[in-house]
């Protein structure tokens, strides 16, 4: 009995051994400890067997089924192993081939520009207002001491529907709207796209966007433009860029300022873009005149303020080196599947 | 506005470069757009002195010269110019000067060497008018005494300075000299020198013997001085004069002219000559048109008028533009013997709506649309007069005709030094300011914290303690503005809900692999028409614009479809087989005369190329709805320019918010296109205003859910979408119905097709009987029946 047992421990552990697949296991694990296995029918002969003898083989088999169990189990996870090695190995890529093509889609450039200048000014306390494309000359003009007739209107050469309505020409009309209806403090910005009678060239476009920005309410000063001008020069193009005012004129303000940024390019030591300057002009600003707070009701006296404007493609051309203002109505793909 | 550099500096002291001092009035507010040297166009050409001349043996027309360039010994230079002869002064290019038509080197010419070049006017490229002899035929002649080895340029008076000037519009007394020299003292504080005008009244009798001015309109005539000078002698002017008027751009023509050209540049008052003997009477009436009346101005052409135009008349008719243009009939001529000369102050308003109406733009309109201060038209009358005292080319008669009805009265503004400071933001003391307003011409007294400004009448732009403050900070520099934040209440800062919206769209339809582009808001009528849409469609209602570019940016948009279909040919004619496009704009509609149009928010979407089609636009809007929580129903339906059985329509509670499909064939070779294009347009602001922000939460299943599949036969005509629908609307507790097969085939029958849907079954609170499911499918089967004749496929 003692011999049977060793045969069969030996011979199933080296069956064991040479097995080399999983399946091949479980017919080795039938064969021995199914129910009809060799020491399953071993244990079922022990009836025959003297009362005495009984526990000690009893026990002597169980012994060999431990022992071949663990086997088995040890076996098992080895293969296992194997197997799954093997089947990682064979389901290697090739990491070099491109995925499916799929179109990746952006926003106009513009927008992207203008998205991130409202950024700007939006987490600086700024309500974002929009107005009317055809506006009239009352709110266009008017409201802001640019009368009929004045030469200052040269400088916009402007679209009309009729007598009394133009497409606008900027986007102040919309603050002498909320001037004439709200009461400070205001603090807005008003972006949005602006029409003047230009032909298209590589710095002019009959259509494009203006974002203009308005504080009103006591105690604001030219100091205060300069800031959040600086702010923006800084959250837009980074740090070291900062502003320059020139003194200007704009009807609607004064003093009025012509603004520079540092040049991006050569962070102000002067280079090709800059003309050598150091500086390249990019907005218009100033204190709102007293006589266009008196004109809007607002009590000029108690309230000051500053406006500002600046060209949202002139942003996108130097914020993304873009050459020509025509790249952006060209709507060629070429161009604008660059901005993904 | 040009000015050499050496007439501002006959008023004010200048001792920097001239570009350090653009620098300076760039920094105060005059901006500069260029400087440029006269004469730059030519180097190393000398007055030379013809010592000797003989022919060249080797040739029938070149002579060999010898001539004194100022070296000591005379050099040979070999000249082919016929006029060339011994004892001639003439202009000399040295070996290695550059000239307008290349560069002059040492050479051998047929055997005999030439160290230069002698020159022609035009090879110099120097302007007629400005040397008396530049047009002459062969090379220059020289007549003035200079010497040999003299720098040509100073015998031409070039080689100047010339700052180009940008004046802003509300600094008209700045398009002058004498404007120019005051502002630059104030700013480099230094002192101005006007030259004392005086005038020596050396004719005979008195202005009213010789003529009669009746100024009939004194609003559009604010100020009209005159003065008559006889015994004209016409010749050309002196040097400096010329020189001056090359510098600032203006061509020197005989002396009489270049006097009232230099003093409009030099007081910024336009003047006129008339030849006094031409005008009729002798008498100048200045009025409006009469309606109807016709001029022929100097240049020759023939206006029609209207009475709201002033001109300068006789007692019959009209003989020229007040302020814009004289007439032909009393030009100045060579022989002219007698002139009155105009100084007037034409009001601005009126001359601006003149010249525009006339489409005539002259240097003189230029100045009266900007405003000409009444209050210096005698001043620059006088000054032309004694002009005519200095250059001896005629007797002024004493008199002066000034009709001066409402004389400018000065202005004094009180500034509070504290409120100016406030609002700069930078602190000046009050005596600072006072120094500043003083050097700027404006008489300033200071006394207990406020300024009393007097205004001088030459700056009319100035009317407040806003204009004070701004000259006070552009003079003490923009460079000291502090950079501060503002001293304020807190106040929200955020985006317009149309934008926000707006920007969820986008987002969308950008992670949808989508380009956004930017189309112009008007277009050609002719777009709307290719469109082929039906006579009332509303959208061929559209606003023109009165003044547009061209006929092909006339409309604004009622529709973005025309402008994203020119788009589209765009791309595929540079090449791009393939493309996913989309603008999000406004379109205009108009409502009745004199109000504004109504201004709505449009989506285009176009897809193109071999992996789109159909529904893969449908798709597209119908995952855009969905990203606003937004069911809508189909409906196969559309606009004419779609192709007629690939259109559809989507709607809530009957309202339109998208028609899309592929554009029909005849619309897009009308836009050039031969390929299938598919547009979607989405009504956003209909869409905005279905907008759910929260789309509610389901309780997850607890309860298993049972699946079913039918397949259905059914006419070709019924629509899998619209049968979708009725099943999903003819039972309870069916969570989903999919469609996953559809079949054609002989055995089906003509004309009709299988349709095979997936049905999942869930009940919320239970798991469903199979008998409950059995229920459910007959009570389908039933409604699919009775609606589309559907019978199950066997």
């Amino acid at each position: 009995m003692e011999n049977k047992l060793r045969e069969i421990r030996e011979r199933v552990l080296s069956e064991l051994e040479e097995a080399r697949e999983s399946s091949r296991l479980e017919q080795i694990r039938v064969g021995v400890l199914g129910k009809k296995g060799e020491l399953t029918g071993l244990l079922r002969g022990m009836g025959k067997l003297p009362a005495e003898e009984r526990p000690k083989v009893g026990q002597m088999v169980n012994e060999v089924r431990q022992v071949l169990e663990d086997a088995l189990e040890q076996r098992q996870q080895e293969l296992r192993a194997i197997e799954k090695d093997a089947r990682l190995r064979a389901e290697a890529v090739d990491v070099t081939l491109p995925g499916p093509e799929r179109s990746a889609g952006s926003l106009h450039p513009m927008n992207i520009a203008l998205n991130r200048m409202i950024d700007v000014f939006v987490g600086m306390g700024y309500e974002v207002v929009e107005g009317y494309e055809v506006e009239y000359d009352h709110y266009n003009f008017e409201l802001l001491n640019i009368p009929k007739n004045h030469p200052a209107r040269d400088a916009q050469d402007t679209f009309y529907v009729d007598d009394n309505i133009v497409l606008r020409t900027h986007t102040s009309p919309v603050q002498a709207r909320i001037m004439t209806t709200r009461k400070p403090p205001i603090r807005v910005i008003s972006p949005g796209r602006v029409y003047r009678a230009d032909e298209a060239d590589a710095t002019h476009s009959p259509v494009f966007h203006q974002m203009e920005g308005l504080v009103i309410d006591e105690h604001i000063t030219m100091g205060d433009l300069k800031g959040t001008l600086d702010e923006f020069a800084r959250q837009m193009f980074g740090e070291g860029i900062s502003t320059r005012f020139r003194p200007s004129f704009f009807p609607f303000t004064e003093p009025s300022a012509e603004v520079d940024l540092t040049c991006a390019n050569c962070k102000g030591q002067g280079c090709r873009m800059c003309k050598g300057t150091g500086w390249i002009e990019v907005l218009g600003a100033g204190m709102v005149n007293p006589k266009v707070l008196e004109m809007c009701g607002i009590d000029s006296k108690k309230y000051s303020g500053f406006a500002f404007g600046m060209g949202v493609e002139r942003m996108a051309l130097l914020k993304y080196n873009i050459p020509n203002l025509r790249y952006l109505y060209d709507n060629d793909l070429r161009f604008l599947t660059q901005y993904r | 506005m040009k000015v050499p550099m050496k007439w501002l500096k006959e008023y004010v002291d200048i001792d920097i470069s001239s570009e350090e001092y653009a620098k300076q009035m760039i920094m105060t507010g005059t901006a500069v757009e260029g400087i440029e040297a006269t004469g730059a166009q030519f180097d190393k050409v000398v007055v030379g002195y013809v010592v000797s001349c003989v022919d060249h043996p080797n040739s029938d027309h070149l002579h060999i010269c010898m001539v004194d360039v100022g070296q000591g010994e005379p050099i040979q230079i070999v000249c082919g110019a016929p006029n060339v002869h011994t004892g001639m002064r003439v202009a000399a290019a040295l070996d290695g000067a550059h000239l307008p038509g290349g560069k002059i080197k040492k050479s051998k010419m047929r055997g005999e060497i030439s160290n230069g070049m002698l020159c022609s006017g035009p090879e110099l490229d120097v302007p007629a008018g400005l040397y008396p002899h530049i047009g002459d035929e062969g090379i220059l002649e020289i007549t003035e005494d200079v010497a040999p080895g003299t720098d040509v340029k100073e015998v031409f008076g070039l080689g100047d300075d010339i700052i180009d000037f940008e004046i802003l519009a509300n600094r008209p007394d700045c398009l002058s000299v004498w404007g120019l020299a005051r502002e630059s003292s104030a700013v480099l504080n230094r002192h101005f020198i006007m030259p004392e005008i005086e005038v020596e009244a050396n004719g005979k009798g008195r202005f009213e013997d010789y003529a009669t001015v009746k100024v009939l309109d004194d609003e559009a005539c604010r100020r009209y001085c005159a003065r008559v000078v006889t015994n004209v002698k016409i010749g050309p002017s002196p040097k400096w004069m010329r020189e001056y008027l090359y510098g600032a751009g203006v061509r020197p023509i005989n002396n009489i002219v270049d006097i009232t050209n230099f003093v409009m540049l030099e007081t910024g008052q336009p003047m006129h000559a008339f030849d006094l003997s031409k005008v009729r009477d002798q008498t100048i009436v200045v009025r409006k048109a009469y309606p109807g009346e016709k001029l022929v101005t100097l240049d020759g052409k023939e206006h029609l008028l209207d009475e709201t135009m002033l001109v300068i008349a006789d007692h019959e008719r009209a003989t020229g533009l007040a302020g814009i243009m004289g007439g032909e009939e009393s030009e100045i001529v060579s022989d002219t013997a007698s002139v009155l000369f105009e100084s007037a102050a034409f009001e601005r308003a009126n001359n601006r709506v003149t010249a525009r109406k006339l489409g005539m733009r002259t240097e003189a309109s230029g100045r009266f649309e900007k405003g000409v201060n009444p209050d210096g038209s005698l001043e620059a009358l006088e000054r032309a007069c004694m002009l005519v005292n200095m250059l001896e080319c005629g007797d002024v008669v004493p008199g002066v005709f000034d009709h001066n009805p409402n004389p400018v009265m000065p202005k004094t503004i009180e500034a509070s030094v504290e409120r100016i400071c406030r609002r700069n933001g930078v602190e000046v003391s009050g005596e600072d300011m006072e120094e500043i307003l003083n050097r700027l011409f404006i008489d300033t007294n200071l006394c207990d914290g406020v300024l009393t400004c007097d205004i001088p009448t030459f700056r009319q732009d100035m009317d407040s303690d806003a204009d004070i403050a701004e000259e006070v900070l552009r003079m003490y520099g923009y460079d000291h503005i502090p950079s501060t934040l503002m001293n304020a209440v807190t106040m929200p800062g955020y985006r317009s809900k149309r934008m926000i919206f707006a920007d969820r769209v986008k987002n969308a339809l950008v992670g949808m692999g989508m380009y956004e582009i930017l189309n112009y808001s008007f277009i050609s009528p002719k777009w709307i028409d290719a469109l082929g849409l039906d006579e009332g469609d509303a959208r061929r209602e559209t606003v023109r614009i009165r003044n547009p570019l061209g006929e092909d940016t006339s409309v604004m948009r009622t529709t973005l479809v025309p402008s994203m279909l020119n788009t589209v040919a765009g791309n595929l004619n540079r090449g791009i087989p393939e493309g996913r496009l989309f603008e999000l704009s406004k379109t205009f509609w108009p409502k009745g005369a004199g109000e504004l149009p109504e201004e709505k928010n449009a989506l285009c979407i176009a897809l193109f190329g071999a992996d789109v089609d159909f529904y893969t636009l449908k798709n597209a809007v119908v995952w855009l709805l969905a990203e606003f929580g937004v069911k809508a129903s189909v409906k196969a339906e559309g606009c004419v320019y779609y192709h007629p059985g690939r259109k559809a329509t989507f709607e809530v509670d009957g309202k339109t918010i998208a028609i899309f499909g592929e554009i029909h064939p005849d619309v897009a070779e009308r836009f050039d296109i031969e390929k299938r294009i598919y547009i979607a347009e989405i009504d956003l602001d209909a869409l905005q205003a279905l907008e759910k922000d929260f789309y509610g939460v389901r309780p997850i299943p607890k309860f298993p859910a049972v699946t079913r599949d039918l397949a259905l036969v059914v006419d070709e005509e019924v629509g899998a979408g619209t049968m979708m629908e009725a099943i999903q609307g003819a039972v309870k507790n069916l969570e989903e119905v999919k469609l996953f097969d559809i079949y054609r085939g002989v055995k089906l029958g003509f004309n009709r097709k299988s349709i095979a849907y997936s049905l999942t079954f869930r009940a919320p609170d239970r798991t469903l009987t199979d008998e409950e499911i059995s229920t459910a499918m007959e009570k389908i089967l039933k409604v699919l029946k009775e609606r589309f004749n559907a019978e199950i496929r066997s």
